[in-house]
């Protein structure tokens, strides 16, 4: 054990958790991190190339080491930091990346291999025999890629979403974001802080600084409890502000239970997307380290990082409290670690900084020298310090460097804003042309010393106020240490041997000197050429020391070299939160029909189309194939009487003076010329002249029409015209309403339609004198119940419509079905509904397919002459007018052959190219009336080949079917039986 | 992104149908003797500018609402936004 | 009297009702709606004592309520009455004005908190991206639900109604009831 004392832990709450199987004790407030070194473990994992020994690096999100697998079964969760990971009661955690147990991993020989593994490896490799790529190299790649595995399983936790809105959002809980948030927070406004971390205060937590002369711990109690005072404010600590978006728009993730043992169902992370009209970017800084010979062993650690472990977790980096530590430093910030150690009674042996003019500030041996090379192969024993080309090895049991502090820029820079570099602060900073509403508050922007942190967090606030038109006093603050931490510009050891760079990729300063020889110079490809700055941790500690050493090598300064600007997300963020809550069927809403539960009782099967949940057949008792089902609903219907449910399709309600007017600009055809209580059929045509959509339009009085669409563009053309309504023409005097979902709508078709519906109209007169073909009413039925009824027919047979209120749709179909029973009515599906529409040659999706013009449709004459209507002008034109296919019927000559639909059309005889292709099969089925497969399509000049032998074929499938071409209407080619 | 709707104030974009450009108003009148190529100009050639483009949104889950909302497709800030109709009634005044 | 039996929008007899925590969400299939549509040129019309609210407003009547739905457009509702032919009741209010019936083109959950705005605002920051900052009392908006169109009416401090299409029913109640339960 090598806890210390005092810290912002919880001493008297133990919590138990396993590492690799093995039980440990933590306490409450600890990360899994802390708690590890507070029990001795060094060695946490392995590293991804080479498989080297690896140890906890930072005590932050920055991690590039210390990834852990935790839970197991469906929950179990890879690539976990464990400097993040809150400590709970039963926690499972088991290192990554190694074959065998963690301190023999077997895949070690990697790094003996490691001349191999040079940048670019992969590129150089895998290239030949080209053949060996798919079936070997690849396979082999990806197996021994990536650190963790995933479980496979469905994810069984719940995830939320959630939309916030604030005037200020202050992206950080540090000494700047403390007094941001509690400035912005007494003005009154709302105010949101946000901390990845689950304790406020940032590095004042980490610190030994006093305010006004008491622990800075004490400081954040109190501003904490101001704080959740403040109806106004909204702390939320576990969120991770992940992303900026546009116009103050955040993404943000919350994880909710994470760190609780028995989450017991609750939610695990919520999404949010926070709108704010400020923000305050208050992220802190990011320590540097110095690469140098075999500086990534267990024990060496961020000197900023090891402070933090001892001052808030009361955690000693080494392994035996009576290790001596030693501290490597290229800045006086590096021997604080020193002195606070020291303070926590953990022995220093000394302090290595290569500066000739560096200062002591406590009881420890300065060494003006290098560290350049370490011993320890699972846990650091000693490290070679050089001095004056004098090198000795001194014995340790933890290694602290510190290389300087690179202010955490990231979510200044989502829209492009380059960093720019501070050659006082050695370090990028935020540049110019900041997200709108931002505003870089404390060490994200260079200010890191406490007095500078807490009034920078103020100033932004009150800035951010200003700019809302709100004038805000400055709140006092407290007194405390504002001494800059000298420093100096020193990137790397130079010495042989491998000096990592970035600890996640293995990537060392060779691969960088490769990259340079090999002419992989720009930032850009540096970093694919070496992966430098990828995987979980973006290169959070790596890319500045990459730069600097490729700056060093082109002999350019560093801002000359590049920067690298950053992407969402900050860190890493879980797929499943992305999807929100809803998963399954409850992925998309799903609409379901009025009639559905009916249609659920009679057996009915349902088919997706869009978002609706339609039947698509009713399977009867002894039926054993669809087939079976949808030829007898096709017969059924043909002999007697069907019903459909057929409220899918859309409907909108146009009423005022220029109704007429308007429907005639929107339709080719004529619409304003058509009779009150009397319905037309009427296609839409895009702009460009393509048909792109049909259906009815009845007119119910003077100025009140009914338009019907398709299923599937009933959102598209309501859409559409309004743009017609509001934007072409808005002098005409007229309204738009959707009304689909008002009204259930029932198809009754079948030459007992009419007797049918006599049984259930109140008094109305259906006959063909007083109801013709096309005509509509509005009516009562039922006993008085408010209907509509109109007399049109999608498959060829005496047909109705027949609309009620939504409510008694239900009621209405069983009711037609009770009293139809003795007519033979029998529900049908979607199914049948596409035969018979097919059999009676009516056009739907397939056909209308957006290529296709009213001509092809052989509806070319609809398109009036005598008016303007959108895409009347377009379609006129030469391409469209002269196009000669034609839609047309086909039968197979062998009738035991199926058409499929899809199949292009061929002359008998020809080769079969693009360029002989006469056209296609649109859509086909069997047809219980014809008794064998029948189809329609588009043929070159189809209407003058009737009676012709054509080529079905299908290549895909290596089939092909001779078929007859005939007229689309397979059924009743005169339309008497609509008309009785 | 947020679009400052001109009666509602500033709404989420995932609220709005995008369009284009708001030359699309201007359609041209089919009764003209060179409407043909008037109409192939109106559906095929438009700009794509990168900088300031006035553009038609729908408001979908909204008011449905047409507005032209003048947008810097370098930078996304919104320079003003109007209701469509208003716009499309005040140039037909001015012709 | 018709004797068919309507049924509500989840398919069921009676209305759906679910509580949990501080709130309570329950299925209102008794009011009725109506939309008006100004012509050109028109005022607004004053229906059964309630005048047209202004953009974004609801306004409750002594017999019947009305909010903005669009520029010069209104909802009317009418609690109470979604048996009646409440459309025409409304055309004949004001006839020069395009009515059109509505009421079972939507699915009416009212969502009731016991203790105040708050449970309400935790509930509502899950489901819609609008500033709960601007919905005060007698506010009415439409935006987007889990890709569902919706209808947002703050009728009182605890009380909120949230209109979608009803063929949208059931997934609109998932969503209601599921963000609910993960309130706890």
């Amino acid at each position: 054990m090598t806890r210390l004392t005092g810290g912002v832990i919880d001493h008297e709450t133990a919590l138990r958790f396993t590492f690799n199987g093995k039980t440990y004790s933590g306490r409450k407030g600890d990360t899994l991190a802390s708690a590890l070194l507070a029990n001795g473990v060094q060695l946490v994992g392995r590293s991804f190339k080479y498989h080297r020994p690896r140890g906890v690096l930072s005590a932050g999100s920055e991690e590039p080491n210390a990834l852990v697998t935790l839970r197991g079964g469906a929950r179990e969760e890879p690539n976990t930091r464990a400097t993040v990971t809150e400590l709970f009661d039963g926690l499972r955690a088991r290192s990554q990346n190694h074959v065998g147990p963690l301190h023999r991993d077997f895949m070690a020989v990697n790094d003996l291999l490691s001349p191999l593994f040079a940048s670019g490896f992969y590129y150089k490799t895998f290239m030949w025999p080209r053949a060996f790529w798919e079936k070997l190299y690849e396979p082999l790649i990806r197996h021994a890629a990536g650190l963790g595995r995933l479980s496979g399983e469905a994810d069984p936790d719940a995830y939320d979403k959630g939309f916030l809105h604030c005037d200020l959002l202050v992206i950080g809980g540090g000494a700047a974001g403390l007094s941001a948030a509690l400035g912005a927070g007494r003005a009154g406004v709302k105010v949101i802080l946000a901390d990845e971390d689950f304790q406020f205060g940032g590095r004042l937590l980490a610190e030994t600084h006093q305010l006004d002369g008491m622990p800075a711990t004490s400081w954040v109690t109190a501003v904490m409890a101001e704080l959740a005072g403040l109806e106004n404010v909204r702390v939320m600590p576990r969120t991770t502000v992940f992303g900026t978006y546009d116009h103050g728009i955040y993404g943000a993730v919350e994880r909710v239970s994470d760190h609780l043992s028995a989450a017991d169902g609750a939610v695990r992370q919520t999404l949010w997307r926070i709108t704010a009209k400020r923000s305050i970017l208050a992220a802190g800084a990011t320590e540097r380290h110095i690469p140098f010979p075999n500086n990534d062993r267990p024990g060496i650690m961020l000197a900023g990082a090891m402070r933090a472990y001892a001052n808030r977790w009361a955690a000693s980096p080494t392994r035996h409290p009576s290790d001596p530590v030693i501290i490597f430093t290229n800045n006086d910030d590096g021997h604080r670690t020193a002195t606070d150690l020291l303070a926590k009674g953990v022995p220093v042996s000394a302090v290595v900084d290569p500066r000739s003019d560096a200062p002591t500030f406590g009881d420890y041996e300065l060494i003006t020298g290098v560290v350049d090379d370490t011993k320890g192969r699972l846990g650091l024993t000693s490290v070679r310090v050089t001095q004056n080309g004098q090198s000795r090895w001194m014995p340790c049991g933890a290694l602290g460097v510190s290389g300087g502090w690179n202010p955490n820029v990231h979510l200044s820079s989502h829209h492009r804003s380059k960093p720019v570099w501070d050659d006082a602060l050695l370090a990028f900073v935020p540049g110019k042309d900041l997200p709108n509403g931002m505003i870089v508050a404390g060490a994200a922007v260079g200010q890191g010393t406490t007095v500078k942190a807490l009034r920078s967090g103020v100033e932004a606030a009150v800035s951010s106020l200003a700019a809302l038109g709100i004038a805000a006093e400055p709140i006092d603050l407290p007194d405390a240490d504002d001494t800059a931490a000298a420093q100096t510009a020193f990137w790397h050891v130079s010495r042989k041997g491998r000096a990592w760079v970035d600890f996640q990729n293995d990537v060392t300063v060779k691969d960088i000197v490769l990259a340079h020889q090999e002419n992989m110079r720009p930032v850009e490809h540096l970093k694919r050429w070496t992966t430098l700055g990828m995987a979980t941790d973006q290169g959070k500690t790596s890319n500045i020391s990459a730069l600097a050493v490729m700056a060093e090598l082109t002999g350019k300064s560093l801002p000359e070299t590049g920067t690298t600007i950053f992407r969402p997300p900050y860190t890493g963020v879980t797929l499943s939160v992305l999807g929100g809550g809803d998963t399954g069927k409850h992925f998309r809403p799903t609409r379901y029909t009025p009639t559905h539960q009916w249609s659920a009782s009679q057996g009915a099967t349902f088919v997706e189309v869009g978002a609706w949940l339609r039947a698509q057949y009713f399977v009867q008792p002894g039926e054993t194939h669809w087939r079976q089902s949808v030829d007898r609903e096709v017969l059924a219907v043909r002999s007697g009487v069907g019903l459909c449910d057929v409220t899918t399709l859309g409907k909108i309600d146009v009423q005022g003076p220029d109704a007429a007017e308007f429907l005639n600009r929107i339709y080719c055809n004529m619409m304003g010329t058509l009779a009150v209580g009397r319905v037309r059929y009427g296609v839409m045509l895009r702009e460009d002249g393509h048909a792109y959509d049909d259906g009815t339009c009845a007119r119910l009085s003077e100025n009140h029409f009914v338009v019907t669409t398709t299923t599937a563009n009933a959102a598209i053309v309501y859409r559409n015209m309004e743009f017609a309504r509001q934007c072409l023409w808005p002098e005409l005097n007229v309204s738009l309403i959707s009304t689909t979902d008002a009204w259930a709508q029932i198809a009754v078709a079948g030459p007992n339609s009419r007797t049918l519906l006599s049984r259930v109209v109140d008094g109305f007169d259906l006959s063909n004198e007083v109801f013709p073909f096309m005509a509509c009413a509005e009516l009562t039925v039922c006993g008085g119940l408010r209907a509509r009824l109109f007399r049109i027919s999608f498959s060829g047979e005496l047909a109705y419509e027949i609309a009620v209120p939504a409510r008694y749709g239900n009621a209405l179909l069983e009711r037609l079905a009770q009293v139809g029973a003795d007519l033979g009515a029998t529900p049908y599906g979607t199914e049948a509904l596409g035969v018979m529409r097919i059999e009676k040659g009516h056009a739907a999706g397939s056909e209308l397919n957006g290529q296709t013009t009213a001509q092809m449709l052989s509806l070319g004459r609809m398109v009036s002459e005598k008016k303007d209507s959108i895409g009347a002008v377009m379609s006129r034109r030469e391409g469209l007018a002269q196009d000669k296919r034609r839609l047309v019927g086909f039968s197979p000559i062998d009738k035991s052959e199926a058409i499929v639909a899809g199949s292009h059309l061929f002359t008998q005889g020809e080769t079969r190219n693009t360029t002989t292709d006469q056209g296609w099969i649109t859509s086909a089925a069997y047809s219980p009336h014809v008794g064998s497969s029948i189809a329609i399509g588009f043929l070159e000049e189809g209407d003058a080949r009737m009676g012709e032998v054509v080529i079905a074929a299908n290549p895909l499938e290596g089939r092909e079917v001779r078929v007859e071409v005939v007229s689309p209407h397979f059924v009743d080619p005169e339309g008497g039986r609509l008309r009785d | 992104m947020l679009i400052p709707h001109p009666l509602l104030g500033l709404r989420d974009a995932q609220e709005f149908t995008y369009l284009g450009d708001a030359s699309l108003l201007n359609r041209p009148d089919a009764s003209s003797p060179d409407a043909a190529v008037a109409f192939f100009d109106y559906v095929y050639l438009r700009d794509n500018p990168a900088g300031v483009h006035r553009e038609l949104w729908f408001h979908e889950q909204g008011d449905r609402s047409w507005l032209i909302v003048t947008r810097n497709t370098l930078t996304h800030e919104i320079l003003n936004a109007e209701l469509a109709c208003e716009s499309a009634v005040k140039s037909e005044v001015l012709a | 009297m018709t004797d068919l039996m309507a049924i509500t929008a989840l398919g069921a007899v009676a209305p759906y009702e679910f509580q949990i925590g501080g709130l309570v969400i329950r299925e209102n299939t008794e009011l009725a709606l109506a939309s008006l549509s100004l012509g050109r040129g028109q005022g607004a019309p004053t229906i059964l004592g309630t005048s047209m609210p202004d953009v974004g407003q609801w306004l409750a009547g002594p017999e019947v309520s009305a909010f903005w739905t669009a520029p010069n457009q209104w909802f009317i509702e009418g609690e109470g009455r979604a048996h009646e032919d409440f459309a025409a009741i409304v055309k004949a209010a004001a006839p020069d004005c395009a009515v059109t019936e509505q009421t079972d083109g939507w699915v009416a959950f009212d969502v009731y908190s016991n203790d105040g705005f708050k449970p309400l605002e935790g509930l509502l920051e899950k489901l819609v991206n609008i500033d709960l900052n601007g919905f005060g009392v007698g506010t009415a908006l439409r935006t987007g639900l889990h890709h569902m169109s919706v209808y947002l009416i703050r009728r009182s401090d605890t009380h909120v109604t949230i209109m979608g299409m009803r063929t949208f029913a059931a997934a609109l109640c998932h969503a209601l009831e599921s963000t609910a339960v993960r309130l706890r």
